[in-house]
């Protein structure tokens, strides 16, 4: 308040470099209005829409905004694609698991929603659990894949 | 300047979301007052996706999907007011049809469409099938027709209803990508639409079904509505509202807000209400 005439009247705005501020009314609160690029927030400490990150490092070390990643499994066109701070996936752009039923523990179909890994049996590969590991066989025994017992000597590798 | 919420000055505005205000563009005739800009409420924690604006009262309604809820706030100062905050999960469109009182809007999760009077009471949802990307709504009171668009990438579409979602029709699908932005203009009876997909804005009279391209070649656009012969969408890649003459298709003006970040939904606030009465009025 500059008009009541004293030395401590005008404060510098408690906002980041270059970013203005104003004073909401009856609250009396310090809101800055100009954050810079890519943040947000009463103290710019809020990254947009789509991004994450804690650019004051309010919650620990500083983290810039980065793009929601999400494993790609995110539409671009969508809004509100991941928390602003921690990154967490709200938005999961869902594709079916198609897990392969020989490799999967007691035939399941279902799979992580957030990775889209399948329960594999033992030494069983892939997302889908589609494949023996290398070194592995007989994938359509609905057990698990065998180890293939190949002799070293008369075997290429 | 009072940072929360600043009065609409009289006269027709274009009203915006970007990131945690919604701001607005004086409009003399249909070109933008590009020096009278401001922000008419400013809400730094929330992400405000949809705008819609209440001739009769004069209040600003929006969607926002932090906390999701609708809220509201008088253009003649007022404190910003929930109007809907529980059972939403990601609210983006909505419209208000000022003649029966009530607002419409899309929810991108529950993929639904929901209807209510301007206070939140008497809530339904009207439609609760076959959607997947749905985010533009709108009205067209007179006539009691709603139209909305989903942008679901395997199978975008335009559809329209009754306002109580009966007589549900697919209006367009072929020849879409990502419709994310629709506006009706009763003068001329035409549907519009700005699509991020095919980079193109085209127009439809939905009772012919003839469809037309006004421009081509556009970038990135999420909102719109339009006044007259111009058309108004928000911009993406270009953080701004680009103004279309719809019968030149040529491009008439741009603002560009200071603060560069993604611009969401936009309507028309008009001076006066548009002329008309529905059957929802007089029920």
């Amino acid at each position: 308040d500059a008009t009541q005439g004293t030395s401590s009247d005008c404060k510098p705005c408690p906002c980041p470099a270059g970013a203005t501020c104003a004073v909401v009314p009856k609250v009396r609160e310090v809101v800055c209005t100009n954050c810079p690029a890519g943040t947000t927030g009463k103290r710019c400490e809020l990254c947009d829409d789509g991004f994450f990150g804690d650019p004051l490092g309010q919650n620990g070390p500083v983290r810039t905004c980065r793009a929601c990643k999400c494993s790609d499994n995110i539409d671009p066109n969508a809004v509100g694609n991941c928390n602003r701070e921690t990154g967490e996936c709200l938005k999961y752009k869902c594709k079916a698991c198609s897990c392969s039923r020989l490799g999967t523990v007691d035939r399941q179909t279902s799979c992580s929603q957030v990775t889209g890994q399948c329960q594999c049996l033992p030494n069983v590969a892939e997302r889908d659990c589609s494949a023996c590991q290398p070194g592995f066989f007989n994938l359509q025994s609905g057990n698990g894949c065998e180890r293939c017992s190949c002799h070293p000597i008369g075997s290429t590798n | 300047p009072r940072p929360d919420v600043d009065f609409l000055p009289p006269g027709t505005h274009l009203l915006f979301a970007q990131s945690g205000r919604i701001e607005h563009v004086p409009l003399e005739g249909h070109d933008m007052k590009k020096a009278g800009a401001r922000t008419v409420l400013h809400l730094p924690e929330k992400v405000i996706i949809g705008v819609a604006y209440d001739c009769v009262e004069k209040m600003i309604y929006w969607t926002e999907i932090t906390s999701p809820s609708i809220s509201k706030a008088s253009t003649q100062g007022g404190e910003p007011t929930a109007v809907i905050d529980s059972d939403l999960n990601s609210p983006e469109g909505i419209a208000i049809d000022h003649l029966g009182r009530t607002m419409f809007w899309t929810d991108s999760v529950k993929d639904n469409i929901e209807v209510a009077s301007l206070d939140g009471s008497q809530r339904r949802v009207i439609i609760d099938s076959d959607l997947v990307n749905p985010r533009a709504i709108i009205t067209d009171p007179p006539n009691g027709n709603l139209y909305w668009a989903d942008w679901n990438r395997d199978a975008p579409k335009i559809e329209t209803s009754h306002m109580d979602g009966s007589n549900r029709r697919v209006l367009v699908k072929d020849d879409l990508g990502l419709p994310n932005g629709l506006t009706y203009d009763s003068q001329s009876s035409l549907l519009c639409w700005a699509d991020a997909g095919t980079h193109k804005v085209e127009c439809m009279s939905p009772s012919r079904g003839d469809r037309s391209k006004v421009v081509e070649g556009i970038q990135y656009p999420f909102g719109m509505t339009s006044l007259g012969k111009n058309i108004y969408y928000t911009d993406w890649r270009r953080d701004a509202v680009v103004a279309v003459d719809r019968y030149s298709g040529k491009e008439s003006d741009e603002f560009q807000p200071q603060k560069r970040t993604k611009l969401y939904g936009i309507a028309t606030a008009y001076a006066v209400c548009p002329s008309g009465q529905n059957y929802c009025a007089v029920n």
